[in-house]
């Protein structure tokens, strides 16, 4: 059962002024649980509000956003409840950082949804677990971190609220290649073991290839292709044509391909592309 | 020496708890800078590259006088800068010649018009009117701007934004021009413009660009490669050179292109393929020629 | 959407009223401010009207916008025209009388010239200045004014710097709010429901972050003018430099003429002004 599915859902910015811009055109998607979903596209194409439109930020003019089933504006006074459901990481999240010490902010979602102290500081141990804050950091003040270790904390404190949904916008942006890897596999960690549905929005092919389970492209404020990492980055004309990068290597795995050596498998990482070389040679190396 | 623009000679520097410059070497404190030597010939494309807090900014601050090194000495077009007797006049003239560009491209626009904020620096050096005028004209053609003259910076996108900025120091007419992490907040598009504008500046004006990144992509596009670890030059050298040493990068929390990980791992694994190709064209060369052999162990 | 919010109000155009100086047109404005002050007789505020209608029409400015922007202050000039009907005693009998209520001719007569005077008060400054002069010219236009202050040792550039910094800043920070209160939402913030204090209390989370931004915002752009040689007004240009054309000096003109007229008025000895205003003001009001 696919947890989270938006249906026709439009949007306009400016609606009813003369600025007025369609931002999303009857889009449909739908996002499964327990895979990691990435959503790629240029600035512009629509995924930033669709992001906003999945925890109620902003509500469709047309359309519907549903979890489990039902739509999430059904109760518009409950609409709180549902962004704990559908936990959204923004871009940049450490700018969202207020309280005195790090525990405190990853506790922040915990205590508005009213939970006990003994239940919050249970979540706030466990989200910081996944997001690599040693307990020393956690007395800390958030402000003394550094920027990598700010993003986890902020990471953290949406992860505390446990939503069946977790969807992040550019997580990794701004950061060296490693911290890139730690927080984007802590997060693939998080969802093999929770079984949630995560989205994650990114400009990185390369880490979309990596990562990713099912990826939905989006263009021109519609869905342009949805499917599995496979399905998307085997056709590379497709994502080039609409002014998309793909990994390098798959890049070089399709020309190899087109002259006539008959590579198969993941290619579009280096791990695929390296064991289909192999595969092909008829070896397993040594 | 005579045709380098800027040299370095056993640069350290140390942050105290306010993030300001101190005196002494403190123990308790690791330097953010510690001994680097370095010569950068004019007309040089440098990359500088280390992870977040490596010391790659302080490093970039000290050439502009932005900082000032607790030990060392800094070189400008021949000028020690460190020098006491350095005077402010001196300094800014200092500041003309090594034009910085930022992360942030909100964060260093100062007018509420793009030809304003352009001629921000020009104003600052006193220029006559018409000669501001020229440059600040000339340096929006440059980064392909010149129709958005009169617009709002707030209602440009961040690779537009970038563009104005790096116009605000063209207009400036440096001779370096430091790139501190200018592609990091940038989508794809924005990133490609930029480093277009950065490499045009490096080939048809002359100009000395350092870009301090962790892009590996845009690294390997530069002549000659910089790498900086916990406040230490590790590594200087061309980017076949740097890249090939994979094993090493990703010891430094650093990575590869993809392609060259790719021949790494696979001449690791006994095949016979050269570990120094970077390009996408020579990796698919490389791969090719190893397919093409049906796969002949080394 | 708060970053809908369009700036200031200045409507960009070719009118004879954008092209003047904003120098022109600040003196202009104190000029007129002080008109409408000194304006006590019907003749002068006929005089008023005439002047606020040229620049109106000279402005290019559409009727439509000149009425929105008296709209927020509409309440503001019927309590106060209220108040100045109920409460002025004149010598005559009351027109209306109603219990303890009664209403004096003098009375109306006041609330009336009373709400003529702020309208015709926002209306001229709007048209002279706000509407016509985009806030980066009217920066240059106060420096260059108060630039004489300087000898006494007076920071005026730092002041105009200052003005052109927030200018540039208030779009950026609204966005700022909104990403920061939208992620706030997202984690179960409620900033619109809840008693005083506790609504109080929510925005912590909101005005910590956009402080620390803010600072982190300003020791950014003061490394980055550093490096773009800004050493305060020292050996400073300017791009655009302000200088007067010859219909600066004709409204300049007017303007003196203008002011004048309305000193020549107030100075009219009171029984011939007086007299005027009341056979004027009954055939306005009474007589019809």
């Amino acid at each position: 059962m696919n947890k989270l599915e938006i249906r026709n859902v439009s949007f306009i910015y400016g609606k009813g002024t003369p600025f007025e811009r369609r931002a999303l055109d009857d889009v449909s998607v739908s996002f499964e649980s327990g895979k990691i979903t990435g959503l790629i596209g240029h600035t512009g194409s629509g995924k930033s509000t669709l992001v906003n439109l999945l925890n109620g930020l902003y509500k469709p003019h047309g359309g519907e956003v549903l979890l489990d089933g039902v739509s999430i504006w059904d109760k518009p006074s409950e609409i709180s409840k549902i962004r704990y459901r559908v936990g959204l990481v923004m871009q940049y999240p450490e700018y969202q950082l207020f309280d005195e010490t790090v525990r405190g902010d990853i506790g922040f979602a915990p205590r508005n949804q009213g939970l006990s102290e003994s239940e919050i500081s249970e979540r706030v141990a466990e989200a910081a677990k996944f997001t690599g804050i040693t307990d020393e950091m956690l007395d800390k003040s958030p402000f003394e971190l550094s920027g990598g270790q700010k993003r986890r904390v902020a990471i953290a404190g949406i992860l505390a609220m446990k939503p069946d949904v977790l969807v992040l916008d550019e997580p990794a942006a701004g950061l060296d290649p490693r911290g890139r890897r730690e927080i984007l596999g802590g997060l693939s960690e998080y969802v093999k073991q929770s079984g949630i549905t995560l989205i994650l929005v990114s400009h990185s092919m390369e880490d979309m290839a990596y990562y990713c389970d099912n990826v939905v492209v989006m263009s021109d404020s519609k869905i342009y292709k949805a499917g599995t990492v496979d399905e998307i980055f085997s056709s590379a004309e497709e994502l080039e044509k609409i002014g998309l990068d793909v990994p390098v290597i798959s890049k070089i795995a399709a020309r190899l391909k087109a002259d006539g050596f008959n590579l198969d498998g993941k290619l579009y990482t280096v791990e695929g592309v390296k064991d289909a070389i192999i595969k092909y040679l008829g070896g397993s190396g040594r | 020496m005579e045709n380098c623009i800027i040299k370095n000679e056993n640069l350290s520097f140390v942050y105290d708890d306010e993030g300001t410059s101190v005196s002494a070497v403190s123990a308790v404190i690791p330097p953010a800078l510690d001994d680097v030597t370095v010569s950068i010939k004019k007309g040089e494309y440098i990359a500088v590259l280390g992870h977040n807090g490596s010391g790659k900014s302080t490093f970039a601050k000290l050439l502009n006088m932005i900082l000032k090194p607790i030990n060392g000495r800094v070189y400008i077009d021949g000028k020690d800068i460190t020098c006491e007797e350095f005077t402010e006049d001196e300094m800014f003239e200092v500041r003309s010649k090594v034009g910085m560009v930022f992360q942030n491209p909100d964060n260093q626009l100062v007018a509420t018009v793009v030809e304003e904020d352009v001629a921000f620096g020009p104003e600052n050096l006193g220029l006559p009117r018409a000669e501001i005028r020229k440059r600040v004209d000339e340096a929006l053609d440059v980064v392909g701007m010149a129709e958005y003259a009169n617009h709002a910076p707030h209602k440009l996108s961040g690779g537009q934004k970038q563009r104005v900025a790096i116009a605000g120091i063209i207009a400036m007419k440096p001779k370096v021009i430091i790139f501190d992490e200018s592609t990091a907040m940038l989508d794809p598009l924005g990133r490609r413009e930029v480093l277009e504008i950065m490499e045009k500046l490096n080939r048809e004006d002359n100009i000395t660009v350092i870009n301090i990144t962790h892009y590996m992509e845009e690294a390997a596009r530069a002549d000659r490669v910089l790498i900086i670890n916990d406040g230490k030059l590790l590594l200087d050298g061309s980017p076949r050179e740097i890249f090939s040493k994979v094993d090493f990068l990703h010891s430094i929390g650093l990575e590869s292109p993809q392609g060259t990980e790719l021949l790494f791992e696979l001449s690791s694994l006994g095949y016979d393929v050269p570990t120094d190709a970077i390009s996408e064209d020579e990796c698919y060369d490389a791969l090719k020629t190893l397919l093409g052999k049906g796969g002949k162990l080394a | 959407m708060i970053s809908d919010i369009t700036l200031g109000q200045f409507f960009p155009g070719n009118s004879p009223i954008h092209k003047l100086d904003p120098r022109t047109k600040l003196l202009l404005t104190v000029a007129f401010i002080v008109a409408v002050f000194l304006a006590n007789s019907p003749l002068a505020f006929f005089s008023l009207f005439l002047a606020v209608l040229t620049l109106v029409l000279a402005s290019q400015i559409s009727f439509k916008v000149i009425l929105k922007g008296i709209k927020p202050i509409i309440y503001v000039l019927i309590f106060t025209a209220l108040i100045n009907i109920f409460m002025t005693r004149g010598e005559g009998e009351p027109l209306i009388s109603f219990y303890i209520i009664k209403i004096y001719k003098e009375g109306i007569i006041r609330a009336f010239f009373m709400a003529f005077r702020v309208i015709l008060l926002i209306i001229g400054t709007s048209v002279l200045l706000t509407y016509t002069t985009s806030p980066i010219s009217l920066t240059d236009g106060i420096e260059s004014l108060l630039s004489p202050l300087k000898k006494i040792g007076v920071p005026v550039h730092v002041f105009a710097m200052m003005m052109t910094i927030a200018l540039r800043f208030i779009p950026t920070l609204i966005e700022e709010t909104e990403k920061i209160m939208n992620a706030q939402k997202s984690r179960g913030a409620d900033f619109s429901s809840g008693s005083l204090i506790k609504r109080a209390k929510a925005l912590i989370p909101l005005l910590i972050p956009l402080f620390v931004s803010s600072f982190k915002r300003a020791d950014e752009l003061a490394i980055a003018m550093e490096c773009r040689c800004y050493r305060g007004d020292k050996n400073r240009t300017k791009l655009v430099k302000l200088s007067y054309k010859p219909k600066d000096f004709l409204w300049f003109a007017f303007g003196i003429l203008f002011i004048s007229l309305m000193i020549a008025l107030r100075i009219i000895p009171q029984h011939i002004s007086g007299s005027i205003s009341e056979e004027l003001f009954n055939f306005l009001f009474f007589k019809i």
